[in-house]
């Protein structure tokens, strides 16, 4: 099985989001389970990168052409894919992907996330879709998304397309499990 | 082999048990559901005098599925005095099964 990890570059956040980056790698790794990110060396894809290597998982980066001559990416991943531009990495990304986690970030990390909802919602992905909210980070987005519930900008049933998981081994229990949501989500991706 | 439930024996065989029930939510298209059938089947018979273990299908359960909330299979609710007392989602190890179980004797 392969998980994408969508995750901050930054290096200047709360060290928790730093230990939940690692846990999550770990858990991972020794569950035998594929990673695939964005390839970066720092922030939270670093520790989580680091984490698998030091547990001996495997890791896939994924990074544009630019990022590499910017020297952005980590340089004990081994497997990494460059690709054109940031277009093709998201695609190459989804296309790997069993189920993806986004772990906190900025809006780099929020628009993927929000790209994998909606492919979910579009049926063109139908993997897990894991929010690891790690210190409530996410509360304000996961408000938002009732919001556009409650306008019927989403439907309710579009609610089964993503799961927040408050630790790393609750991530976990999601991603080492089949959801019961929709078998046609072509059947109500309109509102 | 564990006992089969559905919406229509649900109450009776695991609401209104006077021992701790497991119920292990799973179907047949559930990957992971598979790998952990023979971890509650242990359960099952090393519990057997004092706990119940049942499986149920969630496609063939689709009121119980809905009324419990089931949006990940693998799910095991534990029932003590016909209420849902722990829950755990996803393969996870057989200890992390039993230790719940115990819990509740």
């Amino acid at each position: 099985m392969t998980v994408c990890v969508f995750a901050s570059s930054s290096s200047r956040i709360n060290s928790e989001y730093a230990m939940a980056a690692a846990e999550m790698g770990a858990l991972l790794a020794i569950a035998g389970i594929d990673v695939v990110y964005g390839g970066g060396g720092i922030g939270l894809m670093g520790k989580l990168a680091d984490s698998v290597l030091k547990n001996n998982g495997r890791i896939t980066g994924v990074i544009p052409a630019f990022m590499k001559e910017e020297g952005w990416d980590h340089p004990e991943v081994k497997e990494m894919i460059i690709t054109p531009d940031m277009g093709e990495r998201k695609k190459q990304m989804f296309t790997l992907a069993d189920a993806v986690v986004a772990l906190p970030g900025g809006v780099g990390t929020l628009e993927e996330l929000t790209e994998a909802i909606t492919l979910k919602q579009l049926g063109l992905f139908n993997g897990s879709i894991v929010i690891l909210n790690t210190l409530d980070f996410y509360k304000s987005l996961i408000e938002f998304l009732d919001h556009m519930i409650q306008g019927h900008f989403l439907r309710f049933e579009h609610k089964g397309i993503w799961q927040i998981a408050s630790t790393p081994s609750e991530a976990m229990n999601y991603l080492t499990s089949n959801e019961t949501w929709i078998h046609d989500p072509r059947s109500i991706a309109k509102i | 082999m564990a006992l089969a439930v559905d919406d229509s024996n649900f109450d009776d065989v695991v609401v209104k048990s006077d021992k701790p029930v497991m119920v292990d939510f799973w179907a047949e298209w559930c990957g992971p559901c598979r790998m952990i059938a023979p971890i509650i089947e242990e359960i099952s018979k090393e519990f057997s005098e004092r706990a119940l273990v049942v499986k149920c299908d969630v496609d063939n359960s689709p009121g119980v599925a809905a009324k419990f909330g089931i949006r990940n299979i693998p799910t095991v609710l534990y029932f003590k005095d016909g209420k849902v007392a722990d829950k755990q989602v996803g393969a996870v190890p057989k200890n992390n099964f039993v230790s719940k179980l115990n819990a509740l004797f």
